[in-house]
């Protein structure tokens, strides 16, 4: 491989991870613009995305690597596994927020994050007691096309995952900017007493950010399954870590930023992996966020996060 | 409502409905505690399980045959993985040594099954004088008389192996890439485990002096997922092999995006990666070609153990694997000692320790004898190479691993 292939192959691999962080980091940046909270519930709800996906997979008989599916049955086949895995994990999303942090909404302080720290735990010790501790092989049913670009190698299922992710991703910034109800998240973000006084049912409001956030995660998670066929119940640490740190980067509250933040966060990775070491990957990660936000406190996008009147 | 009474009484037949099965027939027994510590939650279950189905059997064995009269045997059965680390957790298995210093009804204990385990047990262990033997923890700095005063501060060796350990595992295995597979360069990964770490250091080490490039090291965080980056710097600098010093977790992910990215590239691992979490996590096509060992004698295929593995079979209803023959033959070993200090006047924690310092008892394996450290003297390092058979179960250890040789010795 010559240096140019060695640099596009990274680059190809750090936007697949990357695509993976924007979706997660989506979720973290809806709620906390909406009520500044940082939902930490969300990394696992990415996990039980993953395992939904799964069965929904296997409900088609697909298992293992050896079924391939080509055109219309893989079409068919990847919208009922995103739209069960999406619709699911949002209303996941929904039943976590109106029963265990709706009541503590008005609560100063932390309890609401610690109460989300430990719906978190939750979820992911009932996935560990009830599907087990080893790593679940995740049916592979995209056709094994590769492209080759000089000595760089580009999967048919990566261009899969980005058409997907950037499909969710420009839906999402479209409702957030043109409908109505977008209008009503914006309101709510910019300033939610004033919302409620023009008539915006901020109730509503949080609810439609937990289930879009939620939702994602969930596509985030089928994604991850696709492209590293394996599920496992630890998945949602590192991932959601990272995907929290692309959404500080980006400028928390920020649903561009937090796309941008999640590349960028997914290119570190492959390149530091490359020119540095892998095993310094945290260190590299967090420290480019250390020096971005003591630079620029709110983010490179700037942070959006509502003004309390 | 329940009274205190109630809670009692209902904590007695529990209690009394847990030993029965161990105590049958022998009621009037002294009861001898056997501490066992195995790695049952996370990635390295399944293999655990049948770790633990074979102690379990040869104590089973001893109570009923009545092996050493007067004593019946009881396990304490402890698990040193845990949920947050998704495997063996080195905290946790301090935790359990504690456990089992601190009742004075244990005499001996068998496990851990990892090295970073044992890394944390054996300070504890070492001044509660309790002796453990291993199954399959191989790192070498444990019995090494070097650390001494870190691994057993109190001076008697207590930790002994029914295998060998890495400062032979590892090496060989860079033997057998040089000698046997001329393999001329390769890339070395841990998964930055006590045990991973310190294989690949010994497989480096004496690639090096075999004359095999080392291209480059680097390292794992088992708990990400994306290990692309590295495997492309792998392919970039053109590498003929890799190998991986680590256990499963990371293993599996290794081996499904090293089959996409370096798919010619001669891939070798530790007995971390001879198992069969491996096969169900990975899965065929992305295991095929890897080369792995384990630091003992192949047994389950040989005529000696084709007793011990029918048994098995029957009793669990599944093949067991060359760990559960080691840790069968621990436990022949542990009994041995009871039985000896039993003899010779008392089974204490002393007399045990002092018993397996002097072992030299036929076992499934061969005689085990110990040297003065503690470690195994028989120092063989098995090879094998995974090659679809798909005539029998895709997570069949002992189908889907082809024994190929013992890897030359340094």
């Amino acid at each position: 491989m010559t240096f140019a292939d060695l640099l596009l192959q990274q680059t190809i691999n750090g936007l697949s991870l990357g695509a993976m962080y924007s979706l997660l980091a989506l979720g973290f940046t809806l709620v906390y613009g909406i009520l500044e909270l940082i939902n930490f519930s969300h990394f696992n709800v990415f996990m039980i995305g993953s395992f939904v996906a799964l069965w929904t997979l296997q409900m088609f008989g697909l298992s293992g690597q050896e079924i391939i599916l080509a055109g219309l049955p893989l079409a068919g086949v990847l919208l009922v596994g995103f739209a069960v895995t999406m619709v699911f994990c949002g209303g996941l999303g929904v039943v976590i927020e109106r029963v265990t942090l709706r009541p503590l909404r008005n609560v100063k302080g932390p309890a609401a994050m610690i109460t989300s720290i430990g719906v978190s735990y939750i979820l992911f010790n009932v996935v560990l007691l009830t599907v087990g501790a080893d790593s679940k092989n995740f049916p592979n049913p995209l056709p094994a096309i590769r492209y080759h670009i000089g000595g760089a190698t580009l999967d048919f299922r990566v261009i899969l995952i980005w058409i997907i992710a950037s499909l969710l991703m420009g839906g999402l910034y479209l409702f957030v900017q043109r409908s109505r109800l977008g209008k009503a998240m914006r309101a709510t973000a910019q300033d939610p007493e004033a919302a409620r006084m023009m008539g915006v049912d901020v109730d509503k409001v949080v609810i439609i950010a937990f289930f879009l956030g939620s939702a994602l995660a969930g596509a985030g998670g089928m994604i991850f399954g696709l492209y590293y066929n394996f599920t496992s119940f630890i998945i949602g640490f590192t991932a959601g870590l990272r995907a929290f740190t692309a959404a500080v980067l980006g400028g928390i509250g920020n649903v561009p930023g937090a796309m941008v933040g999640g590349v960028l966060i997914g290119l570190i990775e492959a390149m530091g992996g490359q020119f540095i070491a892998t095993a310094w990957t945290d260190v590299i990660i967090f420290s480019i966020l250390v020096l971005v936000l003591v630079f620029k406190p709110t983010g490179l996008f700037g942070r959006l996060a509502p003004t309390r009147s | 409502m329940i009274t205190r009474r109630v809670a009692t009484s209902l904590f007695a037949a529990t209690a009394v409905t847990a030993g029965a099965g161990i105590r049958a027939g022998h009621a009037a027994d002294k009861v001898v505690k056997i501490g066992v510590d195995l790695s049952l939650t996370g990635a390295d279950a399944q293999e655990a399980t049948k770790v633990k189905d074979a102690t379990q059997m040869a104590f089973d064995e001893a109570n009923t045959r009545n092996l050493v009269p007067g004593y019946t045997f009881e396990l304490l059965i402890l698990d040193d993985g845990t949920a947050t680390a998704g495997q063996y957790d080195p905290a946790q298995a301090a935790t359990n040594a504690r456990r089992m210093v601190s009742d004075s009804d244990v005499v001996g204990a068998l496990g851990p099954e990892m090295s970073g385990a044992g890394k944390a047990m054996t300070p504890i262990l070492s001044q509660g004088g309790l002796a453990t033997i291993t199954m399959s923890s191989t790192n070498p700095d444990i019995t090494n008389p070097k650390f001494a005063a870190q691994y057993r501060p109190a001076g008697k060796p207590i930790y002994f192996r029914t295998v060998t350990t890495d400062a032979f595992q590892g090496p060989n295995m860079a033997n057998f890439f040089a000698d046997v597979l001329k393999v001329k360069s390769v890339f070395v990964l841990d998964d930055s485990g006590a045990f991973g770490v310190g294989v690949a250091d010994s497989f480096q080490a004496q690639a090096e002096k075999k004359g095999i490039k080392v291209l480059g090291r680097d390292r794992l965080d088992p708990k990400a997922a994306d290990y692309s980056a590295v495997l492309t710097k792998i392919k970039s600098l053109d590498a003929e092999g890799m190998y991986y010093g680590g256990v499963a977790q990371a293993g599996v992910k290794l081996a499904k995006q090293a089959y996409d990215i370096i798919p010619k590239v001669t891939k070798g691992g530790p007995d971390g990666m001879t198992t069969s979490d491996l096969l169900s996590g990975a899965g065929f096509p992305a295991v095929e070609g890897w080369y792995t060992s384990i630091a003992a004698p192949h047994l389950v295929d040989d005529g000696k153990a084709a007793k011990f593995v029918a048994d098995f079979k029957k009793e669990f209803g599944t093949a067991p694997s060359d760990y559960s023959i080691t840790a069968y033959d621990a436990a022949l070993v542990m009994i041995d000692a009871v039985k000896r200090s039993a003899a010779a006047g008392g089974v204490t924690r002393d007399a045990v320790q002092a018993a397996l310092m002097t072992t030299k008892l036929p076992t499934i394996q061969g005689t085990v004898s110990f040297d003065a450290n503690g470690d195994l003297a028989d120092r063989t390092v098995s090879v094998f190479h995974i090659e679809k058979d798909p005539t029998k179960p895709l997570d069949d250890v002992s189908a889907q691993y082809k024994y190929i040789a013992v890897a030359p010795q340094s």
